[in-house]
């Protein structure tokens, strides 16, 4: 019996623990977007510049949707760590983007770590 | 009085124009390669129809959206962030995503079945392409499986959408050497076409449905007046890809040659086109480098960065074929398959970062003049050449264009007593992206043509307050002195003063 209680307590626990693992996501259709709550501490401030500079452009549901498929919504292409520092260039590059080196680098940074999370 | 009329008339066209600009807000276009793709028109235009660096890359990709098609950069690598090197593979195509949320119910539901199909490559493609290929912005449609394409549309080859639109042109225009000094009833109506077939083969085409009062609007239309008397198809040619799986792409039909780096509507102006592509010599000869022929094209990318084009045409009532070559090749930003450049994020920001810059080449060799094709009948010629040199900047916010031609034409008044002439013809422009969707650009032009000297002057502000709208007011100050020493010679001194301001819109 005890085993049973015990292995009982063991599968509830991995379960829960996998379930919670990844990125909460709160709002619905444009106003779709990360729940910061479920955001580690130290990407709190890349998550707050991800969500003033990156929609100036698009919704931040096209983003959870990205890192939550794998696949970019329009495109369909991988959306992987690879395409996340493409990206990033792009926007760097990008006239009239107003995000500056470092602040892409904390974007990609951030976006790598979704991206492992949404794997959990 | 007149001072009065003008600040009067300058003032009535900044009104309007502010007007549209604070009224307006952003939208989505929606012409043919918009709803082909399902992109917005800023993924390959900074102010519609000027073509931005992704633009280029479509257009030279036969109209086959990047990343889709045997493309060349797939053998490219790319160095991931440094957090990323460690890292797994992203998560296989072939299992289900588990997707959470509370989003758009009928978005999710259309990625999680998009996800788990492959848009057009095999396994292994997809495979290569999670490890290797840096994918351009949105563009490519999700091949979903619930709004996958019928097998016997896919088995046709046939688009599906109609992959036609519309562009339309209504521009009014201020001239003191005209008799109707404000003319606003000058307007086009086009017809377009383009796409691609199965990423196999490219086409194109444009069809001039109506125009009205567009002599002072050069370039308004793209007809090749002295091709055939039925004039209204503006270029129509079909591209077959990477023939016999090889890089080079064959075109055929009625196509601008490619010559110089940019196509005649790729300007922010919306009335002038560059002189160096425009310009004709003498009063007979109606040459113009940017005018569509009857020709055959090879073109190709190779190393993702150098362009090569080259081809054969077929001149109306002449046995002789004309000849073209052009050569590109860009240094850094997105390559030529729209591969972004590599950039070490985590080093300071570099000049190298954000600079572009493009230099092409061409020449073109050709005969003109009268019939030669009747036996028997000792025919009037012109042969002619243009060798030319462009450039093209971009850094952040600032771009630059410069473009020189050299030519020579034999005989261009087509007279029994051949007398050659050679023109020198340059512009530079340069231009400021102050919003995204607001541009400002300052050209200067200087032609010699043989006949005399012109200058122009001519400051632009172009205006997108819809992206498939576009709004642009300009100014042309053109100054021309004829050759006073040359027997015969009919050209004339003149100053021309005009302002346009134009609104064109596709659907």
């Amino acid at each position: 019996m005890k085993r049973l209680l015990l292995l009982t307590a063991l599968v509830t626990f991995a379960t829960y623990s996998q379930a919670d693992a990844r990125i909460k996501v709160k709002g619905r259709g444009d106003k779709m977007n990360f729940d910061p709550e479920s955001i580690s501490v130290e990407f709190r401030p890349s998550f707050d510049l991800m969500t003033r500079k990156c929609v100036k452009c698009h919704t931040m549901e096209r983003t959870v949707i990205a890192i939550q498929t794998g696949r970019a919504p329009i495109t369909g292409q991988p959306f992987d760590k690879q395409a996340v520092k493409a990206y990033g260039i792009k926007m760097l590059r990008k006239p009239n983007s107003e995000m500056n080196k470092p602040e892409i680098r904390e974007l990609v940074l951030l976006m790598n770590y979704l991206l492992e999370e949404n794997k959990k | 009085m007149l001072f009065f009329r003008i600040n009067v008339m300058t003032g009535t066209v900044f009104s309007a124009f502010l007007l549209f600009v604070l009224v307006s807000t952003n939208a989505h276009a929606i012409p043919a390669f918009t709803r082909a793709n399902k992109v917005e028109c800023t993924t390959c235009h900074t102010i519609y129809p000027e073509l931005n660096e992704y633009g280029e890359a479509f257009l030279k990709n036969s109209y086959v959206y990047f990343g889709k098609g045997d493309k060349g950069a797939k053998t490219k690598e790319s160095t991931p962030p440094p957090a990323a090197k460690a890292a797994p593979a992203s998560k296989s195509s072939a299992a289900r995503p588990d997707i959470k949320g509370v989003g758009n119910a009928d978005t999710l539901n259309k990625l999680m079945a998009g996800a788990l199909v492959a848009t057009d490559d095999t396994p292994a493609e997809s495979a290569a392409a999670v490890s290797h290929e840096i994918p351009a912005e949105e563009g490519q449609p999700v091949t979903t499986a619930a709004d996958a394409k019928s097998e016997g549309l896919l088995l046709s080859a046939i688009p599906e959408q109609l992959p036609i639109s519309f562009t339309a042109s209504i521009n009014g225009s201020y001239n003191r050497n005209t008799v109707n000094e404000f003319d606003f009833s000058t307007r086009s109506l086009k017809l377009n076409a383009g796409g691609n077939f199965k990423e196999k083969a490219g086409f194109f085409g444009t069809y001039l449905i109506y125009t009205e009062n567009v002599a002072n609007i050069a370039n308004t239309s793209q007809t090749p007046g002295n091709l055939t008397s039925k004039n209204d198809i503006g270029e129509l040619f079909l591209i077959w890809r990477h023939a016999l799986g090889s890089p080079i792409n064959l075109k055929i039909g009625r196509l601008q040659p490619k010559l110089g780096l940019w196509k005649s509507n790729n300007k922010l102006s919306a009335t002038n086109s560059l002189a160096p592509y425009v310009y004709t010599v003498g009063s007979q000869s109606v040459f113009r480098l940017e005018q569509p022929q009857d020709a055959l094209e090879a073109n190709a990318i190779l190393a993702n960065r150098l362009f090569v084009a080259g081809g054969v045409v077929n001149r109306k009532q002449q046995n002789t074929k004309e000849g073209y070559g052009h050569i590109s090749y860009k240094f850094g930003g997105a390559d030529f398959v729209a591969n972004e450049p590599e950039i070490d994020l985590n080093k300071d920001e570099s000049i190298f970062d954000f600079l572009t810059l493009t230099i092409g080449g061409y020449g073109y060799f050709g005969t003109n003049g009268n019939p030669n094709t009747t036996a028997g009948v000792t025919p009037t010629q012109n042969k002619f050449y243009r060798t030319g040199v462009d450039l093209d900047i971009l850094y952040k916010l600032f771009r630059m264009r410069l473009a020189g031609v050299l030519g020579r034409d034999d005989n261009p008044e087509l007279t029994v007593t051949t007398k050659a002439v050679k023109s020198y013809v340059a512009a530079v422009e340069g231009q400021y992206s102050f919003l995204e969707n607001l541009i400002g650009a300052l050209r200067f032009e200087y032609q010699d043509d043989g006949r005399g000297y012109v200058r122009r002057y001519i400051p632009t502000i172009g205006y997108t307050p819809l992206q498939n709208v576009k709004v642009a007011a300009e100014y042309k100050h053109e100054i021309a002195t004829s050759y006073k020493d040359l027997p015969g010679n009919t050209a004339q001194d003149f100053i021309n003063r005009i302002g346009t301001l134009g609104v064109t819109f596709s659907f």
